[in-house]
């Protein structure tokens, strides 16, 4: 049909304009009306409820990255459930959500089967929930009130405390904003205050309700934690006791022992087996210390640079930088699936054997 | 000398100090800096094979990366911790 070619193009964006035009002239008149205040930024996640005591691991606190966590499990299940909806009739094309979701999993199993060949079918279930969990989690990131809304706490001691304006209230609960002080710089943020009537001795921050949980050393950490973990265990289930050969090399003095002559030089190599061993093994540890630092610096990094574009310029500055994060937690989220996958398919592989590793055959 | 000057004493210190630990994300700039003057000839010199070189490349990336990172890492815990 020639009509399509004839579109014309000053209607091409049609609706969407005129939302991103209402946003932006919103967005000014907000600003000038509330300045943004630069929060304090915080590399422990911050409580929300106060210490609950768990027979095994004693005491914890509610902190706004588990928060996220179990949203971000929570929302997981419901794609699992979509999924489960969809496959039930017996229908080859899945449509929607599901057909995103067969998408995804598609891609990651083939990246699977490519790299790890037989052993695909223990390293998927890891890899897969590794590279969803994370995906989920810094993306969330990037939704309205993620960081921003939260309850007021009083500061105490030396940090900063800003004043604060009561905005409205919703019959009982009292919507209120933290106000720059004069020489602060300020991004905009709504706090709920918990109690009504509250003596302000010192000025008052957020704590904000959600925090993406790949902001939080603890998440990052245990992550990692799980993925060396489980790929020594996958290691040792491959190769048997032999896996343990790769750190501790005595192969070179046994094969010594049976040979008819012995250089000068031979007997070196069979140290120099042990050293390899045991870099390997400091090499495992600086894998746990990469992982978690990797995916905690980017996020962080990110919130920080949020935070502070937000307050320099107010206006609309921050959408290059939501752009930016948009690209980059997919691929961290991809980076450490696919660092989890190699490790483990090396695990799987002995001295003897080094098969061609496809690692990027989509 | 008073706890207040010691006190501005520290606060300008960490700032330096902040500033001094991200030298190290030279490294890392001039490491993605050749890998992608690697895949760029790469591309150059075999165009169907595209799409493999570009995921490798992002990858490398990602490794190089990480270690600008971790100066990243040390700086902001230099200065909010």
């Amino acid at each position: 049909m020639e009509h399509t070619e004839d579109k014309p193009t000053s209607n091409r964006f049609g609706f969407h304009r005129w939302l991103v035009i209402v946003l932006l002239v919103g967005n000014i008149f907000a600003v000038s009306a509330i300045s943004p205040v630069l929060p304090a930024v915080s590399i422990a996640p911050e409580h929300l409820s106060g210490p609950y005591q768990l027979p095994l691991v004693g005491e914890i606190y509610l902190t706004n990255t588990i928060v996220n966590t179990l949203l971000a499990d929570l929302i997981l299940l419901i794609f699992a459930l979509l999924v489960y909806r969809g496959t039930r009739g017996g229908t080859m094309i899945l449509e929607g959500l599901a057909g995103v979701m067969e998408m995804l999993i598609d891609a990651i199993h083939s990246l699977t089967e490519s790299t790890a060949g037989r052993w695909a079918r223990q390293i998927f279930p890891w890899v897969a929930t590794i590279i969803l969990l994370v995906l989920v989690v810094n993306l969330s990131k990037l939704f309205p009130g993620v960081e921003s809304i939260g309850i007021l706490h009083e500061v105490h001691g030396e940090e900063e405390g800003y004043p604060t304006q009561t905005l409205f209230s919703l019959g009982d609960l009292e919507v209120t904003t933290i106000l720059p002080d004069e020489p602060a710089g300020v991004p905009e943020e709504m706090g709920e205050v918990g109690e009504a009537g509250a003596e302000e001795a010192h000025g008052y921050g957020v704590i904000p309700f959600i925090r993406p949980a790949s902001t939080d050393l603890n998440f990052t950490a245990g992550l990692a934690l799980v993925s060396v973990v489980v790929t020594q265990i996958i290691g040792l289930r491959a190769l048997g006791l032999g896996y343990l050969s790769k750190f501790f090399d005595f192969g070179g003095f046994v094969n010594l022992w049976r040979r008819p002559k012995i250089g000068a030089f031979d007997l070196i190599f069979p140290f120099l087996d042990i050293l390899v061993g045991l870099l390997e093994l400091v090499a495992e540890i600086a894998k746990i210390i990469s992982f978690s630092f990797r995916l905690f610096g980017v996020m962080f990094a990110g919130t920080i640079l949020l935070f502070f574009i937000g307050t320099l310029v107010p206006v609309f500055a921050q959408t290059g930088i939501l752009l930016f994060e948009l690209m980059i937690g997919p691929i961290q989220a991809l980076i450490f699936g696919m660092l989890t996958l190699i490790f483990m398919t090396i695990a799987t592989q002995g001295h003897g054997d080094h098969e061609e590793e496809g690692a990027a055959a989509h | 000398m008073t706890p207040e000057v010691a006190a501005i004493l520290v606060d300008g210190l960490k700032f330096l100090g902040a500033g001094l630990a991200m030298i190290g994300t030279l490294g890392a700039g001039l490491g993605i800096g050749i890998l992608g003057s690697g895949a760029m000839q790469g591309i150059a010199r075999n165009p169907d094979a595209a799409g493999t070189i570009q995921i490798n490349m992002i990858l490398a990336i990602a490794f190089a990366e990480a270690v600008a990172i971790y100066a990243l890492v040390v700086a902001i815990l230099i200065l909010f911790v």
